[in-house]
C-alpha cells in the first residue's frame, strides 16, 4: 500500500464519527492532565485502560494517542501563565515562557508553543507516514542479537540524555533493570527476587512504579511550595504574534522540529530529552544567547516543537518493532495487545487501517489542540488555579483508582506509595526517574533476547559484533557514551539539562 | 392443548431454559477475565479470543482478554492458580500450563492437576515442523543428516520450554539420535518472526500461524507430527513417513479455572462452547486454522491432563526436556 492510498484509508478510518469523537476526547483529556501538576499521561492512560476493551481497536489507540500529545500541548500553558510545568517535557518552556507572560506577553508566548507544537505535530505526522513503512519493510532483517544492542541503544541514551550526573543516571538505569527483574523467570518459570510473596510473582507492574514515582512524587514535591506558591495567573493578552516573533521563531521550530522528530525515534530518547535538547541547541545557535532565560521567543518555541514532534514520531519504534521506547508506549503496546494486535512489522499489512487511522488522527488531534489550547486558554488557567488542597487530595484519589483498577490489587496500591516516598527523594537528590523507569521495561526484554542470541549462537557472544546491524547500533551507543567524556560536549549537555532544574 | 396454549408453554419453557443459563448467584453480573497464555496471534491466543467472543455474546458480560505471556504459559497458570474461584476468571490455553509444567519446570508455582478444575478442550491439532528458506535442510530425512553431520549445531524454536512443539521435537531427538538445540519463545509470533528472518533455522509449532507463509514459499513445511497428513498441508509428509516408526504426537487447548470453581459455571461455560463447537461454522473455522474441533466433559479432560504429565515424566528423567 502506498502513502497516497494509506493516506486515504487513514482519513475515512479517522472521520468516522465515533473516532473523531474519541480523539477529541482524547485531546481534551490529554489538555487536562498536561494542565494538572501530578497527574500525566501515564497515570490517565493505565487509568482509562478498561473502559478501552469494549471500543474497537483503532477508536481505543486513537483516543489513548490523543491524551499522550494532548498533555504535550496542556503542560506548556501552566508553564507559560504560572511557572508551572505540568508535564516534566515542559520544565524548559518555563524558562523564558513564564518570563514573557511576566513582561506582558503571555498571549505571544501561548501562541509560540501552540504554532510550534502543531507544526512539528504535522511533520511528525508526515514522518511516520514516510518512515514506519519502510522500516517495518526490513524489520525482519531484526534478529535476537539486533533488538539486544537496539534496547543497549535505549538505555545508553536515556543515561546520556538525562540531567543530573551520569553515574547517577547509570544507578538509576541498574535499579531499574534490577526492579525488572522480580517476578518469574520467562524461560524456566523459577521465580526470582520475590521473597515468598505471590503478589510479586508477575513483577512489579511499571504502571504503579511510574505514577508512584511521577504521580504521588510530584504532589508531594509539590506540597513543599505550596505556602511559597504565587497564585497568580498571568493576564493573556493578545493571541497574535508579532512580525518580529515569527521572524524569531520560525527557524527555532524548524530546528526543535527536526531535533523531535530524530530523538523520538530514537528508543530511550522520549518526550523529556527532545525539548531539553532543543531548548540546548537554540542557546547555542542564538544570535543573542544573553536573552534566553529573559523571555526568548526561540526558547518556548524550540522545546515546544521538539516535544510535540517527538511525541508523534515515538510511535515508529512502538508500533513496527514492538519496541517501547517510552513508559507511555509499553502502555500503548498493553492496549494493542488486550484488543490481540501484536506491534511489529505485521502490523501495517495486518492493520492497515489502524496505523493510517492512527496517523491520520494525530494530525486532526493536533488540529483540534490548536483550537482548544489558543481561544480556550482561560478555560485551563481556571482549572489550574484551583487551590492544591483541593486538587492534591483528588489526583491522589484518582491515581490509586488507577493503580488499583490494573489488578484490582490493594498490594498495588501500597507499592505505588512507596514509589511515591522514593520519587520525592529521587526529585530531592536530582537523580531522574526516567532511565529507572525505562530500564524498569526494557531491562526484561535485553535479557530475553541476550538469553536467546547466545542460545541460537551457543554462547558465542561475537555475534553481536559480526552482525552489521547491531554492531552499528552498538558504535553509536559506545559513541555516545564517549561522547559524554569529552569536556565540549559535557559543558552543553550540563548547561542545556541541568539549567532546566 | 390447542396451538396458542402449545406457544405460551413453549415460550415459558424457552424463558426458564434462559434463566436457567444466568444461574443462581446471578454470574456473571460484571466482566469476565479470560487469561490468554501466549502472545496475540498464536494459535493459543486465537481459540482464547474465539472463546471469550463466544461467552460474551452467549452471557451478555464482556469477557475480557489479558495476555500473560512467558515461561511457557506459567505466568498465566501462576495468575489463574491465584485468582479466587468465583467464575470471574479462566484460562485459555494450549496444554504446557495446564499440564505439561508440572513435570517440566520444577519451580512451579502451583499444581494444575489440584489447583485447576477442568472446563473442556476446545480443539487440537498435530504440530507442524518448519524450516527457513535458508535452512540447511528441507525434510526430515535432510534434517537429521545434517543434524548427525554437525552435531550440535541444529537449532530448534518452539514456543516455550515444556510445550508440545517442544516435546515433539525432543521425541525426535531421542528416536532418531540427533542432538538438536531447543530455543525458546514466548510464543507462536515472535518465533515466525525470526524464522521468516532466517534467524532460525527450524520451527516446531503448532500450524495455523505458518499456513499462509507456507503457501507464500517464504518457509518450508518439513513434516507433521500426525498419523496423516493434514488437508491444509497435502503436500507435507508426516514424521513417521520419513521413517520415524509410530510417531505421532497431537496438541490440544483448552479451558481451565482454579480450583473450587461451582460446579454450575464450569457447566454454563463448558455447555456454551459445546453447542458452539457443534454447529458447522466452528468447526469450519477451526479447520481453516489447522484445528480439529474437540469438545468434552470436565472428567474427560482431567484424564487428559493426566494422561499427558505421565507420557512426559520419561522425557523429563532422561533430561531431555528441559527449560534453558
Amino acid at each position: 500500500m502506498d502513502i497516497f492510498s494509506g493516506l486515504i484509508l487513514g482519513f475515512s478510518t479517522a472521520t468516522t464519527a465515533s473516532n473523531f469523537l474519541y480523539c477529541f476526547l482524547g485531546v481534551l483529556l490529554g489538555t487536562a492532565v498536561g494542565v494538572l501538576p501530578g497527574l500525566g499521561p501515564i497515570a490517565t492512560i493505565s487509568m482509562l485502560l478498561p473502559f478501552t476493551f469494549g471500543l474497537p481497536v483503532d477508536t481505543a489507540l486513537i483516543m489513548l494517542a490523543g491524551i499522550f500529545y494532548g498533555s504535550q500541548y496542556g503542560g506548556s500553558t501552566t508553564a507559560i501563565l504560572m511557572n508551572l510545568p505540568g508535564e516534566a517535557s515542559s520544565v524548559v518552556t518555563t524558562l523564558d515562557g513564564h518570563e514573557m507572560a511576566k513582561q506582558g506577553k503571555a498571549g505571544r508566548a501561548l501562541a509560540a508553543a501552540a504554532i510550534g507544537s502543531f507544526f512539528a505535530g504535522t511533520v511528525g505526522t508526515l514522518f511516520i507516514a514516510i518512515s514506519a513503512p519502510l522500516l517495518a519493510s526490513f524489520a525482519l532483517t531484526f534478529g535476537p542479537a539486533e533488538y539486544f544492542s537496539l534496547i543497549v541503544l535505549g538505555l545508553i541514551t536515556s543515561m546520556v540524555l538525562a540531567s543530573g550526573s551520569l553515574l547517577t543516571a547509570f544507578g538509576m538505569a541498574l535499579l531499574g533493570i534490577i526492579l525488572g527483574m522480580i517476578g518469574t523467570d520467562i524461560n524456566s518459570g523459577a521465580a526470582r527476587y520475590t521473597f515468598g510473596s505471590p503478589n510479586l510473582l508477575d513483577g512489579l507492574d511499571f504502571v504503579v512504579v511510574a505514577t508512584g514515582i511521577f504521580g504521588l512524587g510530584d504532589v508531594l514535591a509539590n506540597l513543599e511550595n505550596e505556602r511559597g506558591r504565587v497564585a497568580g495567573v498571568a493576564a493573556v493578552s493578545s493571541l497574535f504574534p508579532t512580525r518580529e516573533d515569527w521572524g524569531r521563531m520560525f527557524a527555532p521550530i524548524l530546528r526543535g522540529t527536526g531535533l523531535g522528530v530524530l530523538l523520538g525515534v530514537l528508543p530511550g530518547a522520549g518526550v523529556l530529552l527532545a525539548s531539553f535538547s532543543a531548548y540546548a541547541l537554540e542557546k547555542k545557535v542564538s544570535r543573542r544567547p544573553e536573552e534566553f532565560g529573559k523571555g526568548a521567543i526561540e526558547g518556548v518555541a524550540a522545546p515546544e516543537a521538539a516535544n510535540n514532534a517527538a511525541a508523534q514520531t515515538c510511535f515508529i519504534p512502538m508500533l513496527t518493532l514492538g519496541l517501547p521506547g517510552t513508559a507511555t508506549m509499553a502502555l500503548m503496546i498493553g492496549a494493542l495487545v488486550v484488543q490481540g494486535v501484536q506491534p511489529g512489522p505485521e502490523i501495517l499489512s495486518q492493520q492497515p487501517a489502524l496505523f493510517w487511522g492512527l496517523v491520520v488522527s494525530m494530525w486532526l488531534g493536533n488540529l483540534m489542540l490548536l483550537f482548544l489550547n489558543l481561544p480556550l486558554v482561560g478555560m485551563w488557567a481556571k482549572l489550574i488555579s484551583v487551590p492544591y488542597h483541593f486538587l492534591f487530595p483528588v489526583i491522589c484519589v484518582f491515581i490509586a483508582i488507577g493503580v488499583y483498577s490494573i489488578n484490582n490489587n490493594v498490594f498495588d496500591v501500597y507499592l505505588m506509595a512507596l514509589f511515591g516516598v522514593l520519587g520525592y527523594f529521587f526529585k530531592k537528590l536530582g537523580a531522574e526517574p526516567a532511565p529507572l523507569i525505562l530500564a524498569m521495561i526494557l531491562g526484561p526484554m535485553a535479557e530475553e533476547y541476550l538469553r536467546r542470541t547466545l542460545l541460537i549462537s551457543h554462547g558465542d557472544a561475537t555475534v553481536f559484533l559480526t552482525s552489521p546491524l547491531s554492531l552499528g547500533t552498538l558504535v553509536v551507543a559506545g559513541l555516545l557514551l564517549l561522547s559524554i567524556v569529552s569536556p565540549r560536549f559535557r559543558r552543553v549537555r550540563e548547561e542545556g539539562l541541568q539549567e532546566a532544574d | 392443548m390447542n396451538r396458542r396454549e402449545f406457544i405460551v408453554l413453549g415460550g415459558a419453557v424457552a424463558a426458564l431454559a434462559t434463566s436457567r443459563v444466568t444461574l443462581a448467584a446471578d454470574w456473571p453480573n460484571k466482566s469476565v477475565v479470560v487469561i490468554s497464555a501466549y502472545p496475540p496471534g498464536g494459535t493459543s491466543d486465537i481459540i482464547a479470543r474465539l472463546v471469550a467472543d463466544l461467552l460474551t455474546a452467549k452471557f451478555g458480560q464482556q469477557f475480557v482478554i489479558e495476555n500473560l505471556a512467558g515461561a511457557a504459559g506459567a505466568l498465566a497458570g501462576g495468575k489463574l492458580a491465584r485468582s479466587a474461584p468465583d467464575g470471574y476468571t479462566i484460562l485459555v490455553s494450549g496444554s504446557a500450563p495446564i499440564a505439561a509444567n508440572k513435570v517440566v519446570q520444577t519451580n512451579l508455582a502451583y499444581d494444575p492437576e489440584a489447583d485447576f478444575t477442568p472446563i473442556t478442550i476446545v480443539a487440537e491439532s498435530p504440530a507442524l515442523l518448519t524450516a527457513s528458506a535458508k535452512a540447511p535442510a528441507k525434510t526430515l530425512q535432510e534434517l537429521i543428516a545434517y543434524a548427525k553431520a554437525n552435531p550440535g549445531k541444529v537449532n530448534i524454536g518452539n514456543p516455550g520450554a515444556g510445550t508440545k512443539g517442544h516435546i515433539c521435537a525432543a521425541l525426535i531427538g531421542l528416536q532418531t539420535g540427533i542432538e538438536l538445540n531447543h530455543i525458546p519463545y514466548k510464543g507462536s509470533p515472535p518465533l515466525l518472526a525470526d524464522l521468516l528472518g532466517g534467524h532460525i533455522d527450524f520451527a516446531l509449532d503448532a500450524p495455523s500461524n505458518y499456513l499462509p507463509h507456507i503457501k507464500d514459499g517464504k518457509i518450508h513445511g518439513v513434516a507433521v507430527t500426525s498419523a496423516h497428513r493434514i488437508g491444509e498441508l497435502p503436500d507435507v509428509q508426516t514424521v513417521a513417513e520419513q521413517g520415524l516408526k509410530d510417531y505421532e504426537q497431537t496438541l490440544w487447548f483448552g479451558a481451565v479455572g482454579p480450583k473450587g470453581m461451582p460446579a454450575d459455571i464450569v457447566s454454563a461455560i463448558q455447555k456454551t462452547i459445546k453447542d458452539w463447537i457443534d454447529t458447522p461454522a466452528a468447526k469450519e473455522k477451526l479447520a481453516s486454522l489447522g484445528l480439529t474441533a474437540v469438545a468434552n466433559t470436565p472428567e474427560e479432560m482431567r484424564s487428559e491432563m493426566a494422561r499427558e504429565i505421565e507420557s512426559i515424566k520419561p522425557l523429563v528423567t532422561a533430561g531431555l526436556v528441559q527449560p534453558s
